[in-house]
């Protein structure tokens, strides 16, 4: 009998900012704001950025690593959003694509808390990831390849 | 402890410090984790810093891995976003 191939997995990332969930609300609800730490970065070259931030509105990134080995390759983020209650909390749900093929999709919740201190913001990433390894492009070592390069880059 | 090392090495005393174990018992699980080909570890001078191995991880544990260290450069960004304002105002 052939094994599943999707694999799920979930990760939490929690991060404590001194401001208020209006302001760290609006890092993600302001296009501009947002492009600037969720789009860019120093290791990749941003080709196309849209957000549309509202229920059912579509966020779009298009990337291209600029850096090592990988340098070229192109990647994409597309991600609708679900749920919005303003300063409160955000539900996306998301695809990346790496050169035109879907490798994982996403829901991503983001729960931003206020405290004495500022808000606390919490990050649930709850993922299905795929391995294709058809295609022109991605072999199946070719894919392990990319994979370690990609992580190594985002990991330095 | 890995996903403070997916940021980036850090020194063991920083690794323990904010876990409020002592460095020994951090050195111990470093130990574990170093024969399970999952941290690498390495003596320079006085100080010892670890980092993740990546060889340790299967392929799709790496992807998986690499997507958690996006999102966590993402939320460093977004803190560096946040502290702009402060910067500005000094």
């Amino acid at each position: 009998m052939e094994q599943p191939k999707v694999i799920h997995s979930t990760f939490t990332l929690e991060r404590k900012f001194p401001k208020p969930p209006e302001v760290v609300f609006s890092a993600f609800s302001d296009p501009a704001k947002l492009r600037r730490w969720f789009a860019d970065s120093k290791f990749h070259e941003t080709e196309k950025f849209e957000a549309d931030f509202r229920v059912g509105g579509e966020e779009f990134v298009r990337y291209r690593m600029t850096t090592g080995p990988v340098s070229g390759l192109a990647i994409e983020n597309k991600a609708y959003y679900h749920v919005i209650v303003p300063n409160e909390r955000i539900v996306t749900a998301s695809t990346m694509s790496v050169e035109g093929r879907c490798i994982s999709a996403s829901q991503v919740t983001f729960e931003l808390i206020g405290t004495r201190e500022g808000t606390d913001l919490i990050c649930t990433h709850q993922g299905a990831f795929f391995e294709n390894s058809d295609g022109p492009q991605i072999r199946e070592q070719g894919w392990r390849t990319l994979m370690d390069k990609l992580a190594a880059v985002l990991a330095d | 402890m890995l996903d403070r090392l997916v940021h980036g090495p850090l020194s063991v005393s920083a690794l323990a410090e904010p876990l409020g174990i002592t460095i020994t018992a951090v050195a111990q699980h470093l130990r574990i984790l170093e024969e399970c080909g999952l941290v690498r570890t390495e003596k320079v001078g006085r100080v010892r810093t670890c980092r993740i191995e990546m060889a340790g991880f299967d392929h799709l544990e790496r992807w998986i891995l690499g997507h958690r260290t996006l999102w966590a450069r993402r939320l460093d960004q977004l803190g560096e976003l946040l502290a702009e304002d402060d910067e500005k105002q000094k």
